[in-house]
């Protein structure tokens, strides 16, 4: 059962088109990334999703209903580009979003002071945003985006510009809201993150959707030629030899292409034979940016043109 | 329209409004800056400086009857004015003045006044002064010069004292409103004071109004927080809210600024002397009320569009002269035409959208309009908010979305375009 399908969406700013005949399924209770670079089309397609953007052609279906405000409502945005009304206290900004997403009262003022102190941010409720450090307006940001209990959660570029104890106050709240049955969606071009977190993912480029699917598959397709290898010595006699296809260094790990599927153990080999000290042999194993690069970055560096708001 | 999304935008508006220091500070000083500056005109009206002046006429008896009469009018009374009486020609004069110069450019002289033989014919006298334009001191010794002259004139020709007195009084030139309610009363000065500050309270307050709602979208926009605001209620509704916010906010201080007026033509409380009595009813407050509601929703409409445009108080200030100019031309028709309600261009600009939101409630405060005017006013502006709320919603929803560059006024014609 999909949560969430996104049939055909176009949008087109002027004459650049933005986001190309983008088709995808978001399954129920699942983490899903939106992947792809700087300027691919995320955003617009978010925008779309959110009802924010009206497509060109295409729609967006919600458990086999078009999305309207209904979906608004079951939905935590968390925009890339977020910010508070400065003057404001936290609590009644707090109470003000729940209030537009219809959520009003008792029981959620009592469940935005216990994300208050979850936070350690109760004893700062009564204070203007403005008086806040900006690491304690995300985590503002954060309680805003889920305070309604929303069945969905849309986050766009949810780790850019957020302290590292954030982030890891964001993730944690991400595997909650999973456990619990909701859906995750999330846009970022930071592919680590994306690996670490999502099952399904969408990679988009240039507006278009160039790979789609669980990451599980996805990797395991792409990982049948690769070794990933951490390691001591110096393997440059592996240049030219007949084996490999490519070897590529991503600065702690190196990511090795062999010409033919389950030639890993006389690469194995030869690195031992060689006296290379290894530290982790990784055989079957891609990283989702040596796939992004593989699919993507062939153009990559010669991309003028950059879609409006990503 | 309005929906529970609307409504918490409303509340927030209004809580954020009401209880601003700004709100407060001009709801209490506005009335008391107007009031205090009409006071301080009057003031200066009536505490005129000490004045001496030199009268010069060219026959000694002239001079004499000048002396007798100033010196007995009422200008004597306060001691403000001290006269000097010389007789010489024309010729003398020049070498007067010259002498006479180093003091009146000191201010220990207030001015020479002339009176030459031929005033006799034509009654054309020279007023020699550092100001020569100071209109309170001739229209004071207008009365007794011309006294003299015209005793001196009919001195020598047999006329009984009461020809005489008739032909030394003034006209005096007594308004009367005539109204459709049959009973023409004259009419007291208290109406023009009170289209006066009509007009300064609608100008003043269209003007605040319309700058915080410009500011509290561009605050919006570049606070970024509006993308969070859209994904729970569609930019309609946001700018409704915002709209309707603001306007609430502006009626209450309306209502509290005109709480006086209300007061003094609704009870009996207050008597006001008799030439400041206003004649007006509860329906010319009511159609006030009710003519700015509808013009503060066409103009915040305006205004939050241009601040959806912007993204910088500063870029704002550069699209923001239009608008002005659709508060400023009105205000400046209304503060003129109260001289001449009837003219053309007043009979047009109180019917015509958007300029009739401050001429019309001025216009009927000083003569009386037909009633199907006024309604005609009402659904004019009415169906003009129809005509330009869709175009202000549509160039809003696209232009709170983009940020960066200043857009060019040919880029915000395409968003019309645009499919939002």
């Amino acid at each position: 059962m999909h949560a969430l399908e996104v049939k055909n969406l176009t949008k087109t700013f002027d004459k650049l088109v933005a986001v190309d005949n983008a088709s995808f399924e978001v399954p129920e209770g699942s983490i899903f990334g939106l992947i792809g670079r700087n300027g691919a089309g995320k955003t617009t397609t978010i925008r779309m999703m959110m009802n924010i953007y009206l497509p060109d052609s295409g729609e967006v279906v919600l458990r086999g209903t078009k999305v309207g405000q209904d979906f608004k409502n079951q939905v935590g945005y968390l925009p890339e580009e977020r910010g508070l009304y400065k003057k404001m206290k936290v609590v009644d900004i707090l109470h003000y979003f729940a209030e537009l997403k219809g959520k009003n009262g008792r029981d959620i003022h009592k469940k935005a002071d216990e994300y208050l102190k979850r936070f350690e941010l109760y004893d700062r409720r009564l204070s203007k945003i403005e008086d806040l450090s900006k690491g304690n307006q995300q985590k503002v940001q954060f309680i805003a985006t889920i305070l309604h209990d929303p069945e969905f959660i849309i986050l766009d570029e949810p780790f850019s510009g957020l302290d590292p104890i954030n982030t890891n106050l964001l993730k944690e709240i991400i595997l909650e809201m999973k456990q619990r049955g909701k859906v995750i969606i999330f846009s970022t071009h930071l592919m680590d993150f994306a690996e670490k977190m999502c099952d399904h993912i969408v990679m988009i480029d240039h507006g278009k959707i160039i790979l789609k699917g669980a990451l599980k598959e996805i990797k395991s397709k792409y990982s049948q030629k690769n070794v990933s290898l951490t390691y001591d010595g110096d393997i440059s006699f592996l240049n030219g030899n007949p084996i490999i296809e490519k070897i590529s260094n991503y600065g702690n790990t190196t990511g090795i292409k062999m010409k033919e599927a389950n030639q890993s153990q006389e690469l194995l080999k030869m690195l031992i034979d060689r006296n290379v000290t290894i530290k982790k042999f990784d055989a079957n194993d891609i990283s989702l940016q040596e796939i992004f690069i593989e699919l993507a970055g062939n153009e990559a560096g010669t991309n003028g043109k950059e879609a409006r708001n990503g | 329209m309005v929906n529970y999304r609307v409504l918490a935008v409303i509340k927030r508006e209004l809580k954020e409004k009401l209880m601003s220091k700004t709100f407060i500070f001009m709801t209490i000083l506005l009335p008391l800056i107007m009031f205090g500056g009409i006071g301080i005109q009057l003031l200066l009206q009536r505490d005129e400086a000490k004045s001496t002046i030199d009268l010069v006429t060219e026959s000694p008896l002239l001079t004499e009857s000048f002396q007798t009469e100033l010196l007995s009018s009422d200008l004597m009374k306060d001691g403000k004015y001290t006269f000097t009486f010389y007789t010489m020609d024309r010729d003398d004069l020049k070498g007067f003045l010259d002498k006479k110069k180093q003091a009146l450019l000191e201010g220990d002289l207030t001015g020479i006044v002339f009176v030459p033989e031929s005033a006799m014919k034509d009654k054309k006298i020279e007023y020699y002064s550092k100001t020569p334009t100071n209109p309170s001191l001739s229209r004071r010794l207008e009365s007794p010069l011309n006294k003299v002259l015209i005793d001196s004139y009919f001195h020598n020709r047999s006329l009984s004292l009461e020809e005489l007195t008739f032909a030394r009084k003034g006209i005096d030139f007594a308004g009367f409103k005539v109204s459709l309610e049959e009973k023409i009363s004259e009419a007291a000065v208290g109406n023009l004071i009170l289209s006066f500050i009509f007009s300064f309270l609608l100008y003043l307050s269209l003007l605040m109004t319309g700058q915080l709602m410009l500011q509290s979208v561009i605050e919006e926009k570049s606070n970024r927080i509006v993308e969070v605001i859209i994904s729970s209620v569609s930019p309609k509704e946001l700018m409704t809210g915002k709209i309707l916010g603001s306007a609430i906010t502006a009626m209450i201080q309306m209502v509290i600024w005109l709480s006086p007026i209300i007061l003094i033509i609704s009870t009996t409380l207050f008597v006001l002397p008799v030439e400041f009595t206003v004649s007006i009813t509860m329906n010319h407050i009511l159609f006030l009320l009710l003519n700015f509601a509808i013009g503060l929703i066409l103009y915040l409409s305006l205004f939050g569009m241009m601040g959806s445009i912007f993204d910088n108080p500063q870029d704002a200030q550069s699209g923001m002269w239009p608008i002005m100019l659709l508060i400023m031309i009105p205000f400046f028709i209304a503060i003129s035409m109260m001289q001449n309600p009837n003219s053309p261009i007043a009979n047009v600009a109180s019917l015509l959208p958007i300029f009739s939101i401050m001429v019309m409630p001025i216009k009927a405060t000083v003569v009386e309009v037909p009633l199907w005017q006024l309604i005609m006013c009402l659904v004019l502006n009415t169906a003009t908010i129809f005509l330009i709320f869709p175009i202000a919603g549509k160039i809003y929803r696209v232009g709170i979305l983009i940020t960066g560059k200043k857009p060019k006024w040919s880029e915000v014609v395409k968003w019309l375009k645009y499919k939002y």
